[in-house]
């Protein structure tokens, strides 16, 4: 799905990213690394897998897109260190050409010398483009342009007469900012409430539906 | 025993206060010495509580000297009754001069006292399933049960047909398999029980053995109840639906100021919250002698209640099920049931509250919520005249409370897998598990479920150097001790005045919704909202006169077969006025609406009704095979009707039927009538439309937190759970995603599958249809038969359409 933010074409991915040609970049936020090995290290028996599955997700969508930089829009991390970072570290070695940026969310509380042994450029509090800014709850920015935020893991819930609900993952954008989804499968949902004259796209398992 | 020493005291004890034992007690007396183990079945008022413990305490007397140390411990389900119990208990003791100390310990008890019964443990310990469980959570618990000489499972027919009831089984095999280890096998286990469906059962239950010595005793006394029901002067007054029935209040006022005590049992606390403002409302000359007693409602303030129900200071408590059980109110003469019952069993528990001495006759009304309900009252009234008692069905293979308990013996003192393995093949609850089930769950409590990668840091149980698998993580272990148990609610908040004093507690989705300044009801005051601080929410008398009451979410309870199948019998009795019911002459005229829209359907047919309006296509189909039934057959008929024609449905349903609502017209004749409701491919249709609609992931709710997936917290105990929330739905997504073989997982598809299947009866429900007359009728407006299931808010979705294309359809009706 494209679609033109001040000018600037975009394309939403159903595997919760966007990217955006001009600047070369594709950006996710979220990715709640180390969740899964967190929960176990706390004796909640969360399958393994989960974290996996996000890595290859994302490295498919490298592959997609041959990005020049990917940006995390925070919370990349989601805990203390754990094996699951060394994991991301073994699997970061295929992507040695491309830039990595993170825009520090309130989950990344890694020291200094982990992001800079994983050779991630770390921004703080947000990563600006001619356009557009990146940073990880909107609440935070002061910024004239647009604005691109992540945090609050955005759903939206649609119903008819007929008493039918559906529920999904959606990217939103509103006049004056957006807010991406949570790229990791193991995040809740916020509902949102879109006003008049906002985008919302609802991500299904298959494909991006504007509603 | 008629020549020992204690039965001589006990007898002479009896004769000086003018009584003598019933049989059924000296049975159960000469049973127990006998070293048999047991279920006592009598009705509540006769004495149950003095026939296992009057045996135990023979037993002591006929000692040169009494043993010391924990003799019995005694499980009751609710708190309420422990105190009751333990004063009675210790009156007695009193009089023989029997030097035992009883002990109550549960939720309500003070961490001083616990720690007074660590340093001395009683002889007699009063105790919830879940405190046991606690006690074997803790260090050197396992050196208390040595001398152990009986278990007793009090109420036992209400914790049977719960998971409750397997928290008991896995306790008692544990407490024997530890006596065996000192070769001092000598523990009794004992059930007492109201008259349940299944009693043998229950028997097998509580004593699986099949080598153990184990007798039913029952006692041959009837108890005499009256049921009258309050009748409004017209039918009209009756709204179609509803849960409340406030219409009919003012002949509520007559009858409690007649009686010396009134228990108004009212099925939610919501509900009862509003019954307590609405009485004092239209009667305010009751105000301070009416109250307001419910589980939410703070410990001293129950205590409060209750005190005042024994001194018969009240003239009237509403009351939720928080006061079904066993208490012995003396003072209590009447009882009201506002709403349906849902069963024959609760109905005559409760009636069983008032007249509570042996030969006085209970006495009941009941209140209608709304009309149809009279038909019910009818019901209720044969179907206890014939004593048509549900059975309760024990709960089988649950394997979150087996994970739980795993846990709580690693936090305790650590278990060896091969003994547990084999003390929990002897439980009814365990009998068929397998050893690949075993090592299933070992392994998820171990090294969290089956891991291929090579890193796994999971930590929760390990095995110690003695060999013995433990929880060395105090954060863990903490964790969980302030989660055993198997009742899941929503995370409670305490609720406590700004100048001091708790008043009881309500749910945090509720309290995130107010604002400071809010006003709300708990425990019939009205309160304004000031701030939540420290996990509890800050309140001050508001100046209001109205205010919103707290939902608590909760189950809905489902009409038990039993009494659906008396309920079909009374409508077909309604219009053609063959009855002796004042009930049915009254709906009489509701019937005849029926009968002018639409149609009342004979025992011999089923009835369709299609409805179109201005919310969409409705299709209602009246089985009355009650709730849980309806729920998966809506499922069925939905998901065959969705293989004809791409379409969606929401499904609603109630103890009459159940509604598929489509925004796209619903196909429907004759053929096709007989075709979805056909036993035909039954399983596999059943499992399909399972699989595509929510059950299984709301028994998930439930199983998540019991096996420790998801913490809760408690009220007013703030843990940090730092980057550990989640949600069980979330739970249930990564386990379909990406484990598919958890055993936790299959347990919710299997709990729909067993407990709310009941898969014979739906066989049975759907060869009758095919034998039966199927009726299309096609009313212009809702019936009094659908209008009820219509305004029902809880609803599933069945769909066989694209998902793409339903959210390019529904977005078109918001947005037009």
């Amino acid at each position: 799905m494209k679609i033109s933010i001040r000018e600037e074409e975009f394309i939403l991915d159903k595997e919760r990213a966007i990217y955006l040609p001009s600047e070369q970049l594709l950006a996710i936020s979220d990715l709640h690394l180390g969740k899964a090995a967190h929960f176990r290290k706390a004796g909640l028996a969360v399958p393994n897998s989960v974290s996996q599955n996000d890595l290859s997700r994302l490295a498919g969508l490298m592959e997609k897109y041959f990005p020049k930089q990917l940006l995390i829009n925070g919370d990349m991390f989601h805990s203390d260190y754990n094996a699951e970072i060394d994991e991301f570290a073994r699997w970061k070695e295929n992507f040695r050409e491309i830039n990595f940026i993170l825009v520090k969310g309130n989950h990344d509380k890694q020291s200094e010398k982990v992001y800079k042994n994983l050779a991630i450029e770390v921004q703080e509090p947000n990563y600006q483009t001619d356009k557009f800014c990146f940073i990880h709850d909107l609440t935070h920015c002061n910024s004239n342009l647009y604005t691109i935020s992540g945090h609050i893991h955005p759903g939206i819930s649609i119903y008819n007469n007929a008493k039918q609900r559906l529920k999904f993952p959606c990217f939103y954008f509103g006049e004056h900012h957006a807010i991406l989804p949570a790229f990791s499968n193991f995040t809740g949902l916020q509902l949102v409430k879109a006003k008049e004259n906002d985008l919302v796209f609802a991500i299904t398992p298959t494909k991006i539906v504007k509603v | 025993m008629q020549k020992t020493k204690g039965y001589q005291q006990i007898i002479s004890w009896l004769k000086a206060d003018k009584r003598k034992p019933f049989d059924f007690q000296k049975d159960t007396w000469e049973y127990y010495l006998q070293g048999y183990s047991g279920l006592v079945n009598a009705p509540t008022g006769f004495g149950k509580t003095f026939s296992v413990f009057l045996g135990v305490v023979i037993e002591a007397l006929n000692q040169d000297k009494p043993a010391k140390g924990v003799q019995l411990i005694w499980i009751t389900p609710l708190r309420s009754l422990a105190k009751d119990i333990a004063r009675a208990m210790r009156e007695v003791l009193l009089a023989i001069g029997l030097d035992w100390l009883v002990g109550v310990r549960n939720g309500d008890t003070s961490q001083a006292e616990k720690l007074q019964q660590k340093k001395a443990m009683p002889e007699i310990l009063l105790i919830t399933p879940e405190s046991l469980h606690l006690l074997l959570a803790q260090k050197g618990s396992s050196s208390l049960f040595k001398n152990l000489k009986c278990i007793v499972a009090d109420e036992w027919h209400e914790l049977l047909g719960s998971k409750r009831g397997v928290l008991v089984e896995l306790a008692v095999s544990r407490i024997k398999g530890l006596q065996k280890e000192h070769g001092n096998e000598i523990l009794r286990v004992w059930g007492i029980s109201a008259t349940i469906g299944n009693i043998q059962e229950a028997l097998e239950v509580i004593v699986p053995e099949e080598s153990a010595k184990k007798m039913i005793v029952r006692a041959q006394l009837e108890k005499k109840i009256q049921i009258k029901s309050i009748l409004p002067d017209t039918i009209e007054t009756l709204p179609w639906a509803g849960h409340l029935g406030l219409k009919l209040a003012h002949k509520l006022i007559p009858i409690i100021n007649k009686s010396k005590t009134t228990l108004i049992f009212i099925n939610t606390r919501g509900q009862s919250e509003i019954w307590y403002q609405h009485l004092l409302d239209i009667e305010p000359d009751l105000a301070g002698r009416i109250a307001i007693h419910h589980g939410s409602i703070d410990f001293e303030l129950r205590n409060w209640i209750e005190d005042s129900l024994h001194s018969g200071l009240l003239k009237a408590v509403i009351a939720t099920s928080s006061l079904d059980l066993g208490v012995d109110f003396k003072p209590v003469d009447t009882v009201v049931q506002i709403g349906s019952p849902k069963g024959v069993a609760r109905f005559l528990q409760r009636a069983g509250r008032s007249g509570h001495s042996p030969f006085e006759v209970s006495k009941i009304y009941f209140l209608p919520t709304h009309a149809l309900e009279l038909v019910e009252a009818a019901a209720i009234k044969e179907a206890a005249k014939e004593n048509n008692i549900e059975s309760r069905e024990p709960f089988v293979m649950v394997f979150d409370t087996l994970i739980q308990y795993l846990v709580t013996l690693a936090v305790g003192d650590g278990f060896d897998d091969k003994q547990i393995y084999e003390e929990v093949k002897q439980t009814n609850a365990f009998k068929e598990l397998l050893p690949n089930e075993w090592a299933w769950a070992m392994q998820f409590i171990t090294s969290g479920g089956d891991s291929l990668t090579a890193y796994n840091e999971f930590k929760k149980v390990i095995k110690d150097e003695d060999g013995l698998w433990k929880v060395k993580s105090r954060q863990i272990a903490m964790r969980h001790r302030l989660h055993i148990g198997t009742i899941v609610s929503d995370a409670m908040l305490k609720v406590k005045f700004l100048s001091g004093g708790y008043i009881g507690m309500v749910e945090e989705y509720f309290v995130s919704k107010l604002k400071a300044g809010d006003s709300f009801v708990l425990a019939g005051r009205i309160l304004e909202f000031v701030q939540i601080k420290e996990m509890t929410v800050i309140v001050r008398r508001s100046k209001q006169k109205k205010a919103i009451s707290p939902s608590w979410l909760g189950g809905r309870l489902p009409l038990s077969s039993n009494l659906g199948a008396v309920l079909r019998k009374k409508y077909n009795e309604v219009l053609d006025q063959t009855h002796q019911d004042e009930e049915l002459d009254i709906v009489h005229p509701l019937f005849k609406i029926q009968e002018e829209r639409s149609h009342v359907p004979k025992s011999d047919e089923l009835l369709i009704e299609m409805i179109n309006n201005r919310e969409g296509f409705h299709l209602f189909a009246y089985p009355f095979e009650g709730r849980l039934v309806h729920e998966i057959l809506g499922a069925l008929v939905a998901y065959r009707l969705s293989k004809l024609v791409p379409i969606t449905f929401s499904i609603a349903m109630n103890d009459y039927g159940f509604e598929l609502l489509s925004d796209i017209e619903i196909p429907m004749d004759d053929g096709i009538a007989y075709e979805v409701f056909s036993p035909k491919n039954l399983a596999e249709d059943i499992t399909l439309s399972i699989n595509s609609t929510e059950m299984a992931r709301r028994k998930f709710r439930d199983i998540a937190c019991i096996a420790g997936l998801v913490f809760q917290g408690y009220p007013g105990k703030y843990i940090a759970n730092k980057h550990l929330q989640s949600s069980a739905g979330l739970f249930f997504n990564v386990f379909n995603d990406y484990d598919k073989h958890n055993l936790l997982l299959r347990q919710a598809y299997e709990e729909v599958f067993y407990q709310q299947l009941e898969e014979p009866r739906l066989a049975a429900a759907l060869n009758r249809i095919q034998n039966s007359n199927i009726v299309i009728t096609y009313p212009k407006r809702f019936t009094p038969l659908s209008f009820p299931i219509k305004v029902d808010s809880l609803r599933a979705n069945m769909s066989s359409e694209e998902l793409e294309h339903r959210i390019e359809r529904m977005k078109k009706e918001v947005f037009k």
